[in-house]
C-alpha cells in the first residue's frame, strides 16, 4: 500500500508539471474519442485517457487530458461550461490537490496505475 | 356489535378519568401510528428521516456517555460511536434525498457494523429501523428476511438487545406486512427476560387489526389495562383498520364515536385509517366524503397521507381512481423524497403504470435542461423487468415532458449495469431510430458480463449484434473484452469467420498485436512486422510497441524491432523519417514508465542504448534534450550519457535551439563586464546552458572567475551537473559556499536530493518570515509542496506563521479547503511548544485547528493540558474542561485523568468521575436485572482476570463456575480462550472451548481467538486440527491472521506436504488481500515442500518458469526467495543449495533476474557462509548493484539484536553501501542492540570523516550507546527523546500523501 502511494506520487510529480486537465462526471455514453474531440476545439491534444473498468465495461467518469501547451490547457479551464453528450462535466487543472481527491477514490478502485500511465 | 364494544368498553373502564393526560396523547401519537395499510410509504409509517434519525442520535449520546465507564478501552468506543456517526449519516442523507435507502447501502452499512467489532444496541436499532418502508423496492418478504438477517448476526457478534429493539423489529413487521404470531412474540420476549412496554402492545394491537383479528386486538387491549396503560389514538387507529379488514365497516366508522366518547378526538390518522379503509373497498365516494370532511375540519392532511390513500387504491385493483386522488395534492417540494418512495413500491407491486402516472405529476423544475428526474423510476422499472416496449414509450413521455434530458440512454445504462443483453440491445435500437449515435464502447458491458461467465457463445452473439447494427468493434474491444475468453487470436479469427462478422480493416491484426504486446511477445512482434504487408502506420504502432517492450526483457529484441523499423521501407521512411520516428518513440518509451521502471531497468535501458549505437541508429538533438529531461526528473542521470551518443551530431547547428549558445552568452559577459554593467542575469543564463551542454569544467571555471555575482540559481545548476558528473567534491564545495538565508535553503533542498532528508526547514522557513524574504518563501514552498507534497508544505508553513506570531496569516493556510489533520505533525509541533513552554502559540494552534477535518481535538487538549501541568496553570486548565464541553468533545480517560491531577495538585476540587486505571466502573454500569449477581460476579472476575493477563486466576474462576453450573456469555469464553492460548495452555484452552461449544448453541471462536488456535496448534504439531480451525474459521467467514496461514503453510512445507499447501491456497482463494497474505508464501513453502520430498528440479523448474514466463505473477523485484534460501541453508539441504545457487545465477546473467541471487547471496551472509557470499559475488558481480534490496534488508536486520556482525560482513563485501543513510543508520541500531561501542565508535568517526550529515536520531543513538559504555560523547547529546526523533525523521520523509 505504502509503496503504491509512494509510486502515485512518484507519478504524479512528473506528470503535474504537464499541461494536464482532470476531468470529471463525464457521462457513460462518451469515451476517449468523444472527450478529445470535445477538448481538440481548445487546442492540440496530446494524450485523452478515459480509464475503463474491465471487470463492468464502464468507465468511472473520470479522464484526463494533456495538451501541447499551459496555454493551450488555460484556453480550457477557462471555458465555463464542458457539455458533453449533453451533460455537464467538470474540468479541473491536474494539480497536488485534485491528485488527493483521485488517489482517495482511485484507492478504492485501483486506479493508481492510470496516474503513473498518464 | 359487542366484538366493537369490548375493547371499547375496556377503554372506558381504563381510567376512571376518562380524558387521558395530554401530555401523554401526544406521546403517544409521536411515538407510533398504526396502519390501516401496513406496506406504506416511508411517510406516517414512523421511521420517517427526521423522527427515526433524530431519535437515534439523542440515543446514541446516551449510550456514548454509559459507555464511557464501561471496561473496553476508551478508543474502541470512539471508533464505535464514529462509526455509528458515520452510518447514521449515510443513511440520513439517502432518505432525506431519494427517499428510501438502498438495499446495497443498507448491506453495505450493516457489513461494516459487524467488521467493527461488537456492534452497539445504537447501531442495531438503526440497522433494524431501516428494514421496512425505507426500502421501497425490495419485496416485503426480502426485507423481513433482511431484518431478520441482520438480527440474527448482531445477536451472534455479542449485541444486546432490550425492548427499543424488540419494537423495532415490530414495527418492521408491520411495515412489511408480516405474518407473526403476537403470542409467540411475546413468548420470546419473555425468554429474553425483556418487559414489553406501552408501544410493544400498540404494535402487536395493530399486527391483529391489519389481519382483522379483533378477538386478538381485544386481548391485547386486555393486558394493556391490566397493566394499566394508556390508551392513546393509534390503539383506535389501529382498531379502525381491524375492523374494515374484518369486513365490518360499519364498526369501524362507530370506532370514532367511541374515541369521542372516550374523550379522544380523532385525529389525522385516525381518519386516514377510515380512508384507506373505504380506498381498499374501492369506495371513491365515502374517500371523496371523508376528505371533505376534513378539508373543513380544523384537520390536515399532509401529502405523505394522500399518497397511502393512493397506494390502498392501487394495491386493491383501483388505480382508476388515482387521478382523483392526485389531483389534491399539492406538491410541496419537502413530500418529493415520499413521492419516489411510492413510485418505487409502486413499481416493486407491478403497478409501473401508475407509478409513472404520479411521476408525471410531480413538480419538478423544467427550466434547468441539465437536471433530470425520474432516472430512479427507470433503473428500478429495468431491475423488475418491466418490458421494453412499456420502457420506451416511458422514455418518450419523459424526454417530450422535458422532466429527462436523456431517458432512453439512462435507460439503457441501468440495462446494461443489470446485463439484460435483450433489454439493451432493443434500446440500443430505439436509440439509433432516434438518431442517437450508438457507441463500440456501448457493448463493453455485455462483453464484460459474457467474459466473467467464460461464455464464448455470448460473446459471439454480442459480436453479431455489433456487426447487425453496423458498429465495428475496435482494438480494446477485441483485447480487453474478447480475446480473454479464447484460447488464442487466431480462433477468435476462425469464429468472426465463420459468423460472418470478420472486419475488413486491419484493426484485427493491430488487436492481435497489442494482445502479444500485452503479454511482452516481442518475439511474435518481430515476426509480425518482417512478414507484414499491409500499410500500417508506425503511430498506430507506437503504443502497442512501448507496452511490448516494457513487458519484455529481452533487450536483443527491442534493439532488433527498433532496428527494423528503422531501417524498413515499409514503416518510417516518410518524412520526418526515422531519425525522427525512432527518437520520438523512445521518447515516448521513457516518458510511459515511471520513475521507479526506468530506475530498475536502468541496466538493460543502458544495453539498448549501446546496442541501438551499434546499430547506427541515431536521433535528433532536440528529441536528446527531451530525454534527458526525463532521466533527470527520473534520477537517473548517468543514462544521460548512453543516450547522448546516438545524438545526430551533424545536424546540431541546422536545428533551432532555444537557448542562446554558450560562446554568444559568454562575450555578451565579456563585453557587459568591460561595461561595469550588471552581469548577474547574464552569468546564471551562461552557467544554465554550459550546464546543459554538459560542461561542467568551463562551468566551474566561470564560477571561480565571477564567484561575487552567482546567484542562488547558478549555484543550484552548477551543483546538479557536479553530482551528475560525480563530483561531489565540488558539489560539496559550492554549497560551503552559501552561507546566507537562501543559501542555507539551497542547502537544504540540496540536501534533501542527496539524503531525502530536509533538514531545519522550519526554521529556515521562520527567519524567512520574519525577514519577509517572500521570493524565498515561495521558493521553498515550491520546492517543499513539489518534493513532499502540497499537504507538508501547508503544515511547515502554518507552523512557521504561528512560530513567528502571524497567526491571521496561519489561520488562512489552515482554513485551505481539503486540509485535514495531519496527528503527528501537529503532535511534533505540540511537543515542541511543549518543551519550549510557548503557551500562547499552543493555545492558538488548539483554536486554529478546531475545524480541521479529521483533527483529534482530545489528544490537541490533552497537549495542551501538559503544558499547564508544567506551568502549574489549573486555572486555564480549568477552562480547558470547558471549552471541551462546548466543542461537545468526549474527552479520553487519560485526558480526564491529566485534569484532575492539575486540578488535585491546586487543591482543587474536581468536578467529574475520574476513570480509574481498571475497570471499576463496570459497577455502576452491570444491569442488575438480568444475570444474578452470583453469575454476574463470576463473570466480572474472569473478564478482570483476563485483562490483567493473569491465565490461572481466570482458569481458577472458570472451573469454580463450572463446579457450580454456571454458564457466562460467549464473549467471556471467547477471551478466556484467547488468553489461554496466549499463554500457550492449549489444553485448558480446548476445555474451555468445548465446555462453551456444548453448553452455548452455536458458540464460535472469533477471528483473533481462532487465528490464535491455529498458532498453537501448528507449535504443537497439530497440523490437521490446525487445518480444521482455519477452515471452521473461513467457513464462518472470518478472516484468519496472516500469522497463523503463514505458519501452518510452513510448518507443511517443512514436512514435505505439498498438497496442503495446495488445499490452503485453495481454501484461502480470493482472501489473499484481506489477509495480507502474499502469493511468495505459497511460491516458497511449495518450493521448499518439494525440496523435502526431493524433488529439487521440479522445485527450480516451477520457480524459472515463473519468473521467465511471459504471464508473470509476480514482478520479479517483488519475487523474494529469502524464506526458502534460509530454509535449506539452515537444514542443510546441501544439494539443493548448489542447484538453487545454479538456478539464481542462471537467473542473473541470462535474464537479468537479479532479486533471488541477490537474496541467496544475503541469506548465505546472513548464515555465517562469508566465503561462500564472497564467491557468489565474485561470480555474478550484479549483485552490488541491488542496493535497494540491501538497504531494507540492513532495515529488517536492524530490528534484531545479534545482526551487527551479518550486518559488518555486508559492508565489507559492499563497502559503498555505508555512504546509504538506510545502511549507516541501521547498523549503528545493530551496534546499540549489541552494545558494540568499539564498532559504533568507529563507524561514527569513518562517517563524520567524510562529512556526511548524520540525523538527530542517529546521534541521539550513539550518544546513549556511549554514555551506558561509560565513554564521553564528543558532540551535544540531541535532547529529545527517541520517540521524538523517530518521528520527526518519519514525518520528514513522509510521502506527499
Amino acid at each position: 500500500m505504502a509503496a503504491s502511494a509512494v509510486r502515485g506520487a512518484v507519478a504524479l510529480r512528473t506528470s503535474v508539471s504537464r499541461p494536464v486537465a482532470f476531468v470529471r462526471k463525464i457521462p457513460w455514453t462518451a469515451a476517449s474519442s468523444e472527450l478529445r474531440e470535445h477538448f481538440a476545439q481548445f487546442g492540440h491534444v496530446r494524450k485523452c485517457t478515459v480509464p475503463f473498468d474491465k471487470e463492468t465495461g464502464f468507465h468511472r467518469g473520470m479522464g484526463w487530458i494533456q495538451f501541447s501547451s499551459e496555454e493551450e490547457l488555460q484556453n480550457a479551464l477557462q471555458q465555463e461550461n464542458h457539455i458533453l453528450d449533453g451533460v455537464k462535466v467538470n474540468i479541473f487543472l491536474y494539480n497536488i490537490m485534485s491528485f488527493l481527491c483521485i488517489s482517495l477514490v482511485g484507492q478504492k478502485y485501483g486506479m493508481t496505475r492510470t496516474l503513473g500511465d498518464l | 356489535m359487542a366484538a366493537l364494544l369490548r375493547p371499547a368498553r375496556w377503554l372506558l373502564q381504563a381510567g376512571a378519568d376518562p380524558r387521558l393526560p395530554l401530555s401523554l396523547r401526544l406521546l403517544a401519537g409521536g411515538l407510533s401510528r398504526p396502519h390501516a395499510a401496513p406496506c406504506l410509504p416511508a411517510a406516517r409509517a414512523g421511521p420517517v428521516a427526521g423522527g427515526l434519525l433524530n431519535q437515534a442520535r439523542l440515543y446514541a449520546v446516551a449510550v456514548e456517555k454509559k459507555n464511557y465507564l464501561q471496561e473496553e478501552p476508551a478508543s474502541s468506543h470512539r471508533r464505535n460511536a464514529s462509526h455509528f456517526d458515520w452510518a447514521l449519516t449515510r443513511l440520513d442523507n439517502s432518505v432525506r434525498r431519494t427517499g428510501r435507502i438502498p438495499k446495497t447501502l443498507l448491506q453495505k452499512v450493516f457489513d461494516t457494523t459487524c467488521h467493527s467489532g461488537s456492534p452497539g444496541g445504537n447501531q442495531a436499532l438503526l440497522l433494524l429501523r431501516s428494514c421496512g418502508s425505507l426500502l421501497p423496492e425490495l419485496q416485503v418478504s426480502e426485507r423481513t428476511e433482511f431484518a431478520h438477517r441482520i438480527w440474527d448476526k448482531l445477536q451472534k457478534l455479542g449485541t444486546v438487545y432490550d425492548v427499543s429493539h424488540y419494537n423495532a423489529l415490530l414495527k418492521v413487521y408491520l411495515q412489511n406486512e408480516h405474518k407473526f404470531s403476537p403470542t409467540d412474540f411475546l413468548a420470546k420476549m419473555e425468554e429474553a427476560n425483556i418487559q414489553p412496554n406501552r408501544v410493544t402492545y400498540q404494535r402487536l394491537i395493530a399486527a391483529y387489526c391489519n389481519v382483522g383479528d379483533i378477538e386478538g386486538a381485544s386481548k391485547i387491549l386486555g393486558f394493556m389495562k391490566t397493566k394499566d396503560l394508556p390508551v392513546t389514538e393509534a390503539v383506535f387507529s389501529a382498531l379502525v383498520t381491524g375492523h374494515a379488514r374484518a369486513g365490518d365497516i360499519e364498526n369501524a366508522e362507530n370506532i370514532l364515536t367511541v374515541m369521542k366518547d372516550a374523550g379522544i378526538e380523532p385525529g389525522p390518522d385516525t381518519y386516514l385509517a377510515l380512508l384507506n379503509a373505504y380506498a381498499e373497498k374501492g369506495d371513491i365516494d365515502r374517500v371523496k366524503q371523508t376528505l371533505e370532511k376534513v378539508e373543513k375540519s380544523d384537520l390536515y392532511f399532509m401529502d405523505r397521507d394522500l399518497f397511502q390513500i393512493i397506494f390502498s387504491f392501487s394495491k386493491a385493483g383501483y388505480s382508476q381512481y388515482v387521478p382523483e386522488i392526485l389531483e389534491k395534492i399539492t406538491y410541496e417540494r419537502r413530500y418529493i423524497p415520499d413521492a419516489m418512495n411510492l413510485i418505487l413500491l409502486l413499481v416493486t407491486e407491478k403497478l409501473e403504470d401508475t407509478a409513472f402516472q404520479i411521476l408525471l405529476a410531480c413538480p419538478v423544475s423544467r427550466e434547468d435542461s441539465l437536471s433530470d428526474f425520474g432516472s430512479f423510476f427507470l433503473r428500478h422499472c429495468v431491475t423488475m423487468n418491466t418490458p421494453a416496449e412499456k420502457l420506451k414509450d416511458y422514455c418518450k413521455k419523459l424526454k417530450e415532458s422535458q422532466m429527462h434530458t436523456s431517458p432512453l440512454q439512462f435507460t439503457l445504462q441501468s440495462a446494461l449495469l443489470a446485463n439484460k443483453t435483450d433489454l439493451a440491445k432493443a434500446l440500443m435500437k430505439a436509440l439509433k431510430e432516434e438518431g442517437f449515435p450508438v457507441r463500440t464502447h456501448y457493448f463493453w458491458p455485455l462483453l464484460a458480463g459474457h467474459q466473467k461467465k467464460k461464455d464464448v457463445q455470448g460473446i459471439v452473439e454480442v459480436l453479431k449484434a455489433m456487426h447487425e447494427m453496423g458498429v465495428s468493434p475496435d482494438q480494446e474491444t477485441y483485447v480487453n473484452y474478447v480475446f480473454p475468453s479464447f484460447d488464442s487470436a487466431r480462433s477468435v479469427r476462425a469464429v468472426l469467420q465463420e459468423n460472418g462478422c470478420l472486419p475488413e480493416s486491419n484493426v484485427f491484426s493491430q488487436a492481435e498485436l497489442r494482445s502479444e504486446a500485452v503479454n511482452g511477445n516481442l518475439a511474435y512482434i518481430l515476426s509480425f512486422l518482417e512478414s507484414n504487408t499491409q500499410p500500417l502506420s508506425f503511430a498506430s504502432l507506437r503504443g502497442s510497441l512501448s507496452l511490448g517492450f516494457r513487458r519484455s526483457m529481452d533487450i536483443n529484441l527491442w534493439s532488433k524491432i527498433t532496428e527494423l523499423l528503422y531501417k524498413d521501407g515499409r514503416y518510417c521512411q516518410e518524412p520526418p523519417g526515422p531519425t525522427e520516428a525512432v527518437g520520438y518513440f523512445l521518447y515516448n518509451l521513457i516518458d510511459s514508465m515511471s520513475d521507479s521502471e526506468v530506475q530498475a531497468k536502468e541496466e538493460r535501458l543502458r544495453q539498448y542504448f549501446h546496442q541501438l549505437k551499434e546499430m547506427n541508429i541515431k536521433i535528433p538533438e532536440n528529441i536528446y534534450r527531451g530525454i534527458r529531461n526525463l532521466l533527470d526528473s527520473y534520477h537517473v542521470p548517468e543514462l544521460i550519457k548512453d543516450v547522448n551518443t546516438l545524438v545526430e551530431r551533424e545536424k546540431i547547428d541546422s536545428r533551432k535551439t532555444t537557448q542562446l549558445p554558450s560562446s554568444l552568452l559568454e562575450s555578451t559577459l565579456e563585453k557587459l563586464q568591460a561595461e561595469n554593467q550588471p552581469i548577474g542575469d547574464v552569468l546564471k543564463q551562461l552557467i544554465l546552458a554550459l550546464c546543459s551542454e554538459e560542461n561542467m569544467q568551463k562551468a566551474l571555471e566561470l564560477k571561480a572567475k565571477y564567484e561575487s555575482d552567482m546567484v542562488v540559481g547558478g549555484y543550484a545548476a552548477l551543483i546538479n551537473l557536479c553530482c551528475r558528473h560525480d563530483n561531489a567534491e565540488d558539489a560539496l564545495n559550492l554549497k560551503q559556499e552559501l552561507d546566507d538565508l537562501g543559501a542555507a535553503l539551497e542547502v537544504a533542498i540540496d540536501c534533501h536530493a542527496k539524503y531525502k532528508v530536509l533538514p531545519r526547514i522550519h526554521d529556515i522557513l521562520c527567519k524567512l518570515i520574519d525577514k519577509g524574504e517572500t521570493d524565498l518563501i515561495q521558493k521553498a514552498m515550491n520546492f517543499v509542496s513539489q518534493e513532499q507534497g502540497e499537504m507538508t508544505m501547508l503544515y511547515d508553513l502554518f507552523f512557521a506563521f504561528l512560530q513567528t506570531g502571524n497567526y491571521k496569516e496561519a489561520k488562512k493556510i489552515i482554513e485551505t479547503p481539503g486540509i485535514r489533520a495531519r496527528s503527528t505533525r501537529l503532535q511534533w509541533f505540540c511537543d515542541r511548544c511543549i518543551s519550549s513552554n510557548q503557551v500562547e502559540i499552543l493555545e492558538k494552534l488548539v483554536e486554529l485547528t478546531q475545524k480541521l477535518f479529521e483533527c483529534d481535538r482530545d489528544q490537541l487538549y490533552y497537549s495542551l493540558l501538559k503544558l499547564y501541568k508544567i506551568n502549574g496553570d489549573w486555572q486555564r486548565a480549568d477552562a480547558v474542561w470547558n471549552k471541551m464541553q462546548e466543542e461537545n468533545i468526549i474527552p479520553r480517560a487519560k485526558t480526564l485523568r491529566l485534569l484532575a491531577e492539575i486540578l488535585r495538585n491546586s487543591n482543587q476540587e474536581v468536578p467529574f468521575d475520574v476513570p480509574e486505571l481498571w475497570y471499576e466502573g463496570e459497577k455502576h454500569s452491570l444491569n442488575s436485572s438480568s444475570p444474578s449477581r452470583a453469575e454476574s460476579n463470576i463473570q466480572k472476575d474472569l473478564l478482570n482476570a483476563c485483562q490483567q493477563k493473569k491465565s490461572k486466576d481466570a482458569y481458577a474462576t472458570f472451573l469454580k463456575a463450572q463446579k457450580q453450573n454456571i454458564v457466562l456469555n460467549s464473549e467471556t469464553y471467547s477471551s478466556l480462550i484467547k488468553l489461554l492460548l496466549e499463554k500457550d495452555s492449549f489444553l485448558e484452552a480446548v476445555q474451555v472451548k468445548e465446555f462453551a461449544e456444548t453448553h452455548i448453541k452455536g458458540f464460535t471462536l472469533n477471528d483473533a481467538a481462532n487465528s490464535l488456535l491455529i498458532i498453537t496448534q501448528v507449535r504443537r504439531d497439530y497440523l490437521k486440527e490446525a487445518l480444521t480451525t482455519l477452515k471452521t474459521a473461513l467457513d464462518l467467514e472470518q478472516i484468519p491472521s496472516r500469522i497463523a496461514v503463514t505458519r501452518l503453510i510452513q510448518a507443511y512445507a517443512l514436512k514435505g506436504d505439498v498438497e496442503s499447501i495446495q488445499a490452503i491456497q485453495k481454501m484461502v482463494d480470493g482472501l489473499e488481500h484481506s489477509i495480507g497474505l502474499s502469493s511468495m508464501v505459497f511460491i516458497n513453502n511449495t518450493a521448499l515442500a518439494q525440496i523435502k520430498n526431493n524433488n529439487i528440479d521440479v522445485a527450480i523448474e516451477n520457480i524459472e518458469n515463473m519468473l521467465t514466463s511471459e504471464n508473470q505473477t509476480v514482478e520479479p523485484q517483488y519475487f523474494g526467495l529469502a524464506y526458502l534460501f534460509r530454509k535449506v541453508i539452515e537444514e542443510q539441504l546441501e544439494p539443493a543449495v548448489e542447484k538453487i545457487s545454479i538456478m539464481a545465477e542462471r537467473l542473473a546473467n541470462q535474464f537479468a533476474v537479479y532479486k533471488p541471487v541477490t537474496d541467496l547471496f544475503l541469506q548465505l551472509l546472513d548464515s555465517g557462509k562469508v566465503d561462500d557470499a564472497r564467491a557468489l559475488l565474485q561470480r555474478c558481480g550484479a549483485i552490488a548493484e541491488q542496493t535497494s534490496i540491501f538497504l531494507v534488508f540492513c532495515i529488517r536486520s536492524s530490528r534484531r539484536p545479534g545482526k551487527a556482525s551479518t550486518l559488518k560482513s555486508l559492508l565489507e563485501l559492499i563497502p559503498e553501501l555505508i555512504e546509504k543513510e538506510e545502511a549507516y543508520t541501521s547498523v549503528m541500531k545493530s551496534y546499540v542492540l549489541d552494545k558494540d561501542a568499539v564498532s559504533a565508535k568507529a563507524l561514527y568517526e569513518y562517517l563524520t570523516a567524510r562529512n556526511i550529515k548524520l540525523n538527530d536520531l542517529f546521534l541521539k543513538r550513539y550518544a546513549v550507546l556511549l554514555k551506558n559504555a561509560g565513554e564521553p560523547v564528543p558532540f551535544t547529546e540531541p535532547p529529545e527523546s527517541f520517540e521524538f526523533y523517530a518521528k520527526q525523521l518519519k514525518e520528514s520523509r513522509e510521502n506527499p500523501l
